[in-house]
């Protein structure tokens, strides 16, 4: 695993303005940086890498199988009680999932290991399955790059096989594709699987989050008044079910994507119930609920809370259990876990974290972010990757 | 694990291109063609009134009456719905709508134009579904055979024999009107209230 240096193409970003590629600069900040990537082996990649993302996501599914089938997992989950049927009997319905991200510190020797699972609304999605391919491709046609490289991305290609699959066996004809507004990022990716989902015969008509209605028959609705039947939402699980509309899910009667079940997965409790469940696995961290903090032994811990997203709420317990905050926010509200300290690698000044995708239950590719801080924020950057 | 490519073979760049595509003129309309469905398929034939069909089918007069009075029990359910008798005639054509008063309020909407049935001589089930068809210059539907969910049938209303993904016979969930919009995202307001100079607001994908 190295990080090469790369001349950026000349033309990227009129390409990017012709894809609709709109989020490769955020807040006045590069997002997309191909000034460098970083090349890996044929083997790093299969055995390091795609084998454990394989393993992991069934461990994680068993750890759902066990929550969903007890009262007190549900509680520890910090889930309403109110949606437990809800959620073990999308579990127990087998309802399809279509993808998830599980984020994994790796140096190229070293086994990975797990810091979290995104299994609810995943992204990075298109800068992945699309625009890196681009970007390789293009690097190889100009000469740049050898002909034999390789990439660990089939992602695109799954995502259109899982959607044919999802409209064959499955039935769903029609999805509405929705996130929230006032989110250029969210709107892309969102954007990007109504593609595969079209390129798979798939009508994907869009609506935002807050404009989904409830009809006086308890369906939820678009903006036609037309029932929606099965839905993509980039919205967490944890906010739906604790919103107005949450009491009205049950009934509402939608094949969701992702299914309620990921709300297990997506809840950082999944981390000490994956250690309880496979203690001293070479890919998983320590981990702990906050209140069996005496069996921490020595060294640094991380605290994070149950529910938050882009690294919000974090701090680092150091030796002397004296705590430092690394980052504020808004969570915490429903209990913390502590998970072992593992830093991030480092390649020059830039700390490396890697994004291993699944579709369904297949691993189909990988995403790298670089930050100049320890904790990869929101302001992270997104180099592609070679298989050399 | 295989040593083939690790990397998609082939992507279609032209479906991903934005800056030139086209719009297209009706969303949810331009919906599923019928040829364009994979699926299980049933043959199916559409007729306008059970005297149609007992004529295609003389010795099932009996099951060509239930499949049509079956047919206009769900025609009542789910027949596309307006509040006005204007935005109705403009989908659907003048003088093609009718008055519907339910508890949950009144309305307007198509009269159903035919049926179209699959099974009907087998001992098996045979399933029914309303169908509709539009005289408006303005709808896409014009000459067209279109089920309450808003599939339209390849091809013009002379075609009267499909071999139609089982989906179409689904029942479709009742609506009648939406009575309350804004009951997700309220979250995204409350965390996104929040301000902190290390981090900044985005969406909720992680």
């Amino acid at each position: 695993m190295f990080r090469m240096a790369s001349q950026p193409r000349h033309n990227w970003q009129q390409l990017a303005a012709e894809y609709g590629f709109h989020f490769h600069t955020m807040y006045g900040e590069p997002y997309w940086d191909e000034s460098a990537y970083y090349q890996f082996t044929l083997q790093q990649i299969e055995q390091d890498i795609e084998d454990p993302t394989a393993e992991l996501h069934q461990m994680c599914l068993h750890v759902v199988d066990k929550v969903v089938n007890s009262e007190a997992l549900l509680t520890q989950c910090q889930i309403p009680q109110a949606h437990w049927d809800f959620i073990a009997s999308s579990w127990r319905e087998k309802q399809p999932s279509l993808y998830s991200r599980l984020d994994l510190v790796y140096n190229g020797q070293s086994p990975a290991k797990l810091l979290e699972n995104n299994a609810d609304t995943p992204t990075s999605l298109y800068e992945t399955g699309f625009w890196q391919w681009l970007w390789l491709e293009n690097l190889v046609n100009a000469g740049k790059i050898a002909r034999h490289a390789d990439q660990f991305n089939s992602l695109q290609e799954k995502l259109v096989y899982r959607f044919e699959q999802l409209r064959r066996q499955y039935n769903y004809q029609r999805i509405h594709f929705s996130c929230c507004e006032d989110s250029v990022e969210d709107r892309g990716t969102v954007q990007y699987l109504q593609d595969c989902a079209s390129a798979a015969g798939i009508d994907a008509p869009f609506l935002f989050v807050e404009e989904i209605g409830l009809s006086d028959t308890g369906y939820f609705t678009d903006l036609d008044d037309n029932a929606i039947t099965h839905c993509f939402k980039l919205y967490p699980w944890e906010f739906m079910l604790r919103e107005e509309f949450g009491d009205a899910l049950e009934a509402a009667d939608v094949g969701w994507l992702e299914p309620p079940w990921k709300s297990v997965l997506s809840n950082k409790a999944l981390l000490p119930l994956l250690w309880q469940a496979f203690p001293n696995h070479p890919n998983l961290l320590p981990a702990f609920f906050e209140q069996d903090k005496h069996r921490t032994t020595g060294g640094k811990w991380i605290k994070k809370p149950l529910f938050s997203r882009e690294g919000a709420n974090i701090s680092l317990l150091n030796d002397d259990d004296s705590p430092t905050t690394l980052s504020d926010g808004p969570y915490g509200e429903e209990g913390f876990i502590l998970q072992q300290y593992h830093p991030l690698p480092r390649y020059g000044d830039q700390y490396v974290l890697i994004g291993s995708w699944l579709v369904d239950d297949l691993p189909a590719g990988i995403s790298i972010r670089e930050d100049r801080s320890l904790i990869t924020q929101d302001l992270s950057r997104y180099l592609p990757h070679i298989i050399l | 694990m295989s040593h083939s490519q690790k990397r998609s073979k082939s992507i279609h760049l032209h479906q991903l291109r934005k800056a030139f595509a086209l719009k297209p003129l009706a969303v949810g309309v331009a919906g599923i063609m019928l040829t364009a469905c994979g699926g299980s398929r049933e043959q199916s034939n559409i007729y306008v009134s059970p005297e149609d069909c007992q004529q295609d089918n003389p010795e099932a007069t009996g099951q060509c009456l239930a499949a049509y009075e079956s047919a206009l029990e769900e025609h009542n359910r789910t027949a596309p719905k307006f509040d006005t008798q204007n935005d109705c005639e403009y989908e659907f054509g003048n003088d093609r709508c009718q008055y519907l008063q339910t508890s949950s309020g009144s309305f307007f909407m198509p009269f159903m134009a035919g049926y179209m049935v699959s099974q009907l001589l087998q001992p098996r089930p045979y399933y029914s579904q309303p169908l509709y068809t539009s005289f408006s210059p303005y709808s896409p539907f014009r000459s067209r055979w279109v089920t309450s969910n808003g599939y339209v049938f390849d091809g013009d209303i002379r075609k009267r024999s499909y071999s139609a993904p089982s989906s179409v016979f689904e029942k479709k969930p009742t609506v009648n009107r939406t009575i309350k919009r804004g009951g997700f995202g309220s979250s995204v307001r409350a965390k996104s209230s929040w301000g902190s100079s290390s981090s900044k607001s985005k969406g909720w994908g992680g």
